[in-house]
């Protein structure tokens, strides 16, 4: 793995191993906050403070941990990073923090941050992990933006709240519902096939 | 080192060191977060019953707080009712105001919602909804009108315009306000909504 480059070690999470797209990782805050693209983009943002410092943090003690005790000791610390995230967003972004429920706190068990750990903070360098981090987060920032995108634009006719339907658009409802968020999903996992498999054949 | 003493120095030490901070960052961000929300309490009361300068917490109970408001030259205005009760899905928490005969209900706002995006979370939209709760007649129970009235105009001072593809949220919302219109009556007879204001 050291032979990567730091900028293969980065591209890779935007989308050979995009989390969302490629891994199918974090699919419940992927479906659930990407009604608005401003929740998407809150979401995106606060995984993204999670999994940096927790990769960092993770990457410095890995030879302090014993390895049975890992996964409790990883968990630890990203809970504590999700309640700086969730305290954060209630003290300076409270409109936000109210719209997003209960999602902040479940950052906690995004498979996405504690799979980085265990697959790679625990065993490369600080630097790297913090490179792969960056990279994996900014795949996953990536994905919400592009569904939330689209859920807002068609489900409610606005981009970050701003009117960019005309007068003649009505909204499609289900798009904002849980059932649209599965199938923006479902197609846009579909297009990634597509291309990922084109471009194989190259 | 036995391995098990490892272990368990290892945990103790990351859940220490993890709690340590945490208490550090609570403390830091606690007044920020309890000044938000003071402050949506404090926008909704005015949103509620327009001209408040001041307002005394007067009464509290579970799901319920009352708070009397007055305008500047001191003089009692109005009650500002908050209350939670179940939604469609997860509770709501609103907030009403009322003249203080408790005749009139002056307007309503929405505090905290979890109904369906797009459609029962129009309880939150002026145009859908909290328009129809300005100068309420309070004397009675308010009635749900369905299907809803075409203007502002056709609807009786008691009825309440239900929002389409919303019949539940719409219905909650009425029974939540229809609750404490009633036990603001009783508590009003029992005399505890003239504030001695609350100490706090």
């Amino acid at each position: 793995m050291p032979t990567k480059s730091i900028r293969a070690e980065f591209l890779k999470g935007l989308w050979a191993e995009n989390p969302v797209f490629r891994q199918l990782l974090g699919m419940c805050p992927t479906l659930a906050v990407t009604g608005t693209v401003i929740t998407g983009l809150a979401m995106g943002l606060a995984t993204t403070f999670v999994l940096i410092f927790s990769s960092l943090v993770v990457s410095l003690v890995k030879k302090l941990i014993p390895s049975q005790v890992r996964i409790a000791s990883y968990v630890v610390v990203i809970a504590s990073f999700v309640t700086i995230a969730d305290q954060f967003l209630k003290a300076y972004f409270y409109p936000i923090s109210k719209a997003m429920g209960p999602y902040v706190p479940l950052i906690v068990v995004n498979c996405i941050i504690l799979g980085r750990q265990e697959a790679f903070s625990s065993k490369n360098s600080v630097g790297r992990s913090f490179i792969d981090a960056l990279g994996m987060s900014s795949g996953f920032v990536l994905a919400l933006l592009v569904l939330s995108t689209i859920r807002e634009i068609l489900g409610a006719g606005t981009f970050l709240g701003s009117q960019v339907m005309g007068p003649w658009f009505k909204p499609w409802i289900i798009m904002i519902l849980p059932a649209g968020a599965f199938l923006t999903l479902g197609i846009l996992l579909g297009i990634a096939l597509v291309i990922e498999s084109k471009t194989k054949r190259d | 080192m036995s391995l098990s003493s490892r272990m368990i120095i290892v945990l103790t030490a990351v859940g220490l060191i993890s709690g340590g901070f945490l208490a550090g960052v609570a403390k830091l961000t606690k007044e920020r977060i309890a000044f938000n929300i003071q402050k949506e309490i404090e926008e909704a009361i005015v949103n509620v019953i327009p001209g408040t300068v001041q307002n005394q917490k007067l009464y509290e109970e579970e799901d319920l707080s009352i708070y009397g408001g007055q305008d500047e030259s001191g003089q009692s205005i109005g009650y500002a009712v908050q209350s939670t009760g179940i939604g469609f899905q997860d509770k709501i928490t609103l907030m009403f105001g009322i003249n203080v005969s408790l005749t009139k209900i002056i307007g309503l706002a929405v505090i905290d919602q979890k109904e369906t995006p797009g459609l029962g979370a129009k309880i939150r939209d002026w145009n859908a909804f909290l328009q129809f709760w300005e100068n309420r007649n309070a004397t009675g129970e308010i009635i749900l009108r369905k299907p809803p009235a075409g203007s502002l105009e056709e609807l009786s001072p008691m009825e309440i315009n239900t929002i389409t593809g919303a019949t539940i949220s719409s219905k909650k919302v009425l029974e939540i306000v229809n609750f404490s219109l009633e036990r603001l009556r009783e508590l009003q007879k029992e005399g505890r909504l003239e504030g001695k204001p609350d100490a706090n």
